[in-house]
């Protein structure tokens, strides 16, 4: 077993005295892709808005490679090395979509105003290895015809690969992925798997938040299970099967959502 | 003690007014989603039509503000048709802008038709009363007597009526409500109406009390609105009531302690204040509007 | 000679509209307290130029510096108010709620420089400072308004240069980027606050550049040229010519403060109404704002994103143009697909709040 990457402990978060999360404890390996699996309602959202920085728990700590997250925002947890999406694509979309993905980049250094002013030329010219890079990317995800197009373009379907691409982009150590079947068709499905499992190849963690168990099941190494804020099982996913604790809260494995 | 209270007293009767003013400029926000800037409009409109009629009705109060609402609840009506639900769908700040330019057209028509010097409008005062520790002229008692009942009858409309309860299920979620088989359009017009009429009335309240005023008497009256429904929470008319007394009373004790010109340098200190600090109003937890980066 | 007045305040005011589109077009916030900068910028230069002041008139500090050096002053202190402005109302305030807060710190600002006459003499304003320099430069009146209006559109085509750069670069993609989607942006690495307080400074500090090239040009500052109705002009143009997009912002000022003054300058006055004309030029601009942003609402010019050239192979590359030209024929290209989009995309796209 990998190190773990990222490790939550103890983390409690409650909504105006309803516990979304209650000590919840797990540890997150490095390289591999770990599922976070539960019923409606388990605090699955939650745990991802606490570790990215968009909400503060109420105690409990979270760990990135041994750094603290709790307390910091969520643009500096970013910078630590984590990418997160949410439960709807969130595109620019007034911007093109080769904009977008550039943005992915993270060239923070280059985006100083005095240098803009300044450097220009040089920035220019810099900006051509990581456009010819996203170039290679946008073409990976079928996205080159429509790279000039502004991202409110495109179709649904489009709009979930270009949050890839843009993940791709962005070469992030810890990669949480908050439903991203949400709405896709089968097709469309595969090429998010085909993609998840080669962040992890890559080297990159990934945390995949799913309702889809037929997702989890091909591609995660292992799973964490949440009921009603807590942690109940963890492990790979064919030993969830027989955990009665799990059955319980799904009422039955088989309820799926395709 | 007593140059307090005779403050107090007066503030009342500002408050009395902003409170009418506010509780419909939160009535228009809760219908329409909107922050309405033309608001200010329905008060100038309503003091120049007071003004207008002060000759022809012979100081006939009653006729003059009947008038007023009447002129508002039109203006309302035209308003709410011509631009809001126009409007509709599109990002709040565009329909403030938009609102903006109403209230530009509006305020130059009045400059071409009426001048751009101040208008007196000139009713009796009446005599100065003692009513508890208070001080306040008849025309004052006049408005916060007739504040406190539209304030009143408000809260009967919204609470007691099925207007009312109309009134609110829009203001909550307008296509629910239209599912649910609340003439969605009607209820809004009518409520903009009501706003149009309410505010119209206490544009003459303002015109009285202040006795001369200019084009820009709305718009001047509308950041102290805005300041009282902030206070109060947009889109809360029981709140803001509570609001506009807060502003109004704030307003004229820092006024006399400095000097008047500066009672509305302090209004809008305020109202940066309670936007720092409760921009959902002072009665409930702030929550941010932005993201925390 | 008229027409020198008349594109001198029009060159003015475009490096104005520049300014603000950054902080509203690029950053999507629609601050209402702008316009309080430019007549900072201006009285600040009025009474650091014109020296002490002859009682009854009354005004702070007074001294007697260059009138360069005074603007550069202005500029710094506009930008110290800019920096605490900006500091509590772009933290947790947007849309509505910023646009509020802004227009009571101006009208806070307007009304205290209108009552507390020992800060710039109330209601009277400051004045006095008349072509300086002209006989150092030994000029004649006319020939020193002649040579103001070049300062100014030299200084208009610099601040356009340098505004486009910065639009194109990652710093406009970036900041962009923050008033699309601030979530996604801050899940992106982007300090929002500091991409944003960033903007509105860079955007005081042209307000402030302005407020002393406004001073030069009318060489007198009250609050009757800085009222709400005033302000309103400046936004109206910006919404005509495009916001987000530096060009049209320059084309949308110089459409409205030319083209709706001449409009109105022949429409006649009866004698018992001598502000007919200007009231008629208000009552238009109101419409122009509601028309726009009900049927055009980005404006003449579109924003627009700089397009993605594949470079040519190495053998085939000429020496290549700058960027942004390009980027041009790109955008004719594109510029035509896009007609044929529907009008709901079109606007759609254009709804940058």
């Amino acid at each position: 077993m990998s190190p773990p990457l990222l490790e939550i402990e103890k983390l409690t978060k409650s909504f105006g005295g309803v516990h979304a999360v209650r000590d919840c404890t797990f540890a997150v390996p490095e390289g591999q892709v770990t599922g976070l699996i539960g019923p409606n309602g388990a605090g699955k959202s939650t745990v991802v808005d606490l570790v990215s920085g968009f909400g503060e728990p109420d105690s409990g700590s979270i760990r990135l490679a041994g750094e603290p997250l709790v307390g910091k925002r969520p643009d500096v947890i970013s910078r630590l090395g984590l990418i997160r999406t949410f439960q709807t694509p969130r595109e620019w979309p007034n911007l093109t979509v080769m904009d977008n993905v550039l943005l992915a980049r993270r060239r923070f250094a280059d985006e100083s105003l005095w240098r803009c002013l300044t450097r220009a030329r040089r920035i220019r010219r810099d900006e051509e290895a990581d456009r010819a890079a996203v170039r290679g990317i946008l073409g990976r995800f079928q996205l080159t015809a429509v790279r000039n197009e502004l991202a409110s373009r495109l179709s649904g379907g489009q709009k979930r690969l270009l949050e890839f691409a843009r993940i791709a982009a962005a070469e992030a150590r810890l990669i949480i992925l908050d439903e991203p079947m949400g709405g896709v068709n089968p097709v469309l499905g595969a090429r998010i798997g085909e993609a998840v499992r080669q962040f992890a190849g890559e080297g990159r963690t990934v945390v995949v938040v799913e309702h889809n168990l037929p997702f989890i099941e091909r591609t995660c190494d292992q799973v964490v299970v949440m009921d009603l804020g807590e942690v109940i099982a963890q492990g790979p996913f064919a030993g969830l099967r027989a955990n009665p604790r799990v059955v319980d809260a799904y009422l039955g494995m088989d309820q799926s959502h395709a | 003690m007593t140059t307090f209270l005779v403050t107090v007293g007066i503030g009342l009767s500002t408050a009395a007014i902003l409170s009418l003013s506010a509780v419909e400029f939160t009535l228009e926000y809760a219908v329409s989603r909107i922050a309405n800037f033309a608001h200010g409009e329905f008060l100038t409109i309503g003091a120049y039509v007071a003004y207008s009629t002060q000759t022809t009705f012979h100081q006939n109060v009653a006729a003059a503000a009947a008038i007023a609402a009447a002129v508002g609840a039109v203006a309302g009506l035209a308003l709410n048709a011509g631009v809001i639900e126009q409007f509709r769908g599109r990002s709040a700040i565009t329909v403030l802008i938009a609102t903006l330019g109403v209230a530009l057209i509006a305020e130059n028509v009045l400059d071409i038709v009426y001048g751009a010097a101040n208008v007196s409008y000139n009713f009796a005062q009446g005599e100065l009363h003692h009513v508890g520790p208070f001080l306040w002229t008849t025309s004052d008692i006049e408005v916060i007597i007739s504040a406190l009942a539209a304030a009143g009858l408000i809260y009967l409309l919204l609470q007691r009526t099925r207007f009312g309860k109309a009134i609110r299920a829009v203001s909550q979620d307008r296509s629910l409500a239209q599912v649910s088989g609340i003439p969605a359009r009607r209820i809004v017009m009518q409520t903009w109406a009501l706003a149009g009429a309410v505010a119209g009335f206490a544009g003459f309240a303002l015109a009285d009390t202040v006795g001369t005023f200019g084009p820009l008497l709305g718009f001047n009256f509308l950041l102290l609105t805005i300041t009282a429904t902030v206070a109060g929470g947009l889109g809360r008319p029981y709140a803001t009531l509570g609001g506009a007394l807060i502003v109004g009373l704030a307003l004229q004790i820092a006024g006399t302690y400095t000097s008047s010109a500066y009672e509305f340098v302090f209004a809008f200190l305020l109202l940066v204040v309670l936007m720092l600090f409760r921009p959902n109003g002072v009665f409930v937890r702030p929550s941010a509007v932005a993201v925390r980066a | 000679m008229y027409w020198v007045s008349v594109v001198t305040e029009a060159g003015i005011f475009a490096i104005l509209a520049l300014g603000l589109d950054v902080v509203w077009g690029w950053g999507g916030d629609f601050d209402l307290a702008f316009y309080g900068y430019l007549a900072l910028g201006s009285y600040l230069t009025f009474v650091l130029s014109i020296g002490k002041p002859k009682p009854p008139v009354e005004y702070i500090i007074g001294w007697h510096l260059p009138v360069l050096l005074s603007i550069a002053l202005a500029v710094v202190v506009v930008v110290g108010v800019a920096a605490v402005v900006g500091a509590i109302a772009l933290r947790n305030l947007r849309g509505i709620y910023f646009a509020v807060t802004t227009l009571g710190a101006v009208s806070a600002l307007y009304l205290l420089v209108e009552n507390y006459t020992p800060l710039f003499d109330g209601y009277n304003g400051v004045y006095g400072l008349i072509n300086p320099g002209q006989s150092a430069l030994n000029l004649t009146y006319n020939g020193y308004r002649v040579m103001f209006l070049v300062v100014v559109l030299v200084l208009l085509v610099l601040a356009y240069l340098l505004v486009q750069r910065l639009s194109r670069s990652p710093f406009g993609r970036m900041l962009r980027s923050v008033r699309e989607d601030e979530r996604a942006a801050a899940a992106y690495g982007r300090p929002v606050f500091f991409a944003k307080y960033r903007a509105y400074l860079f955007g005081a500090a042209l307000a402030g550049l302005t407020g002393g090239l406004f001073a030069i040009f009318i060489s007198a500052f009250n609050p009757s040229a800085w009222t709400p109705q005033e302000l309103l002009v400046i936004y109206a143009a910006i919404l005509a010519g495009g916001r987000g997009n530096p060009r049209g912002v320059i084309l949308g000022v110089f459409v409205v403060y030319i083209g709706f003054i001449e409009l109105t300058r022949y429409l006649p006055s009866p004698a018992s109404r001598p502000d007919f004309g200007p009231a008629m030029r208000q009552i238009l601009i109101g419409l122009m704002i509601i028309l726009i942003l009900r049927f055009r609402p980005e404006g003449l010019f579109r924003e627009r994103p700089g397009l993605d050239r594949t470079p040519a192979p190495a053998s085939q590359r000429v020496a290549a143009p700058t960027g942004a030209r390009s980027e041009e024929r790109g955008t004719s290209e594109r510029a035509t697909r896009e007609e044929g989009a529907s009008k709901a995309a079109r606007r759609r796209a254009g709804e940058i709040n």
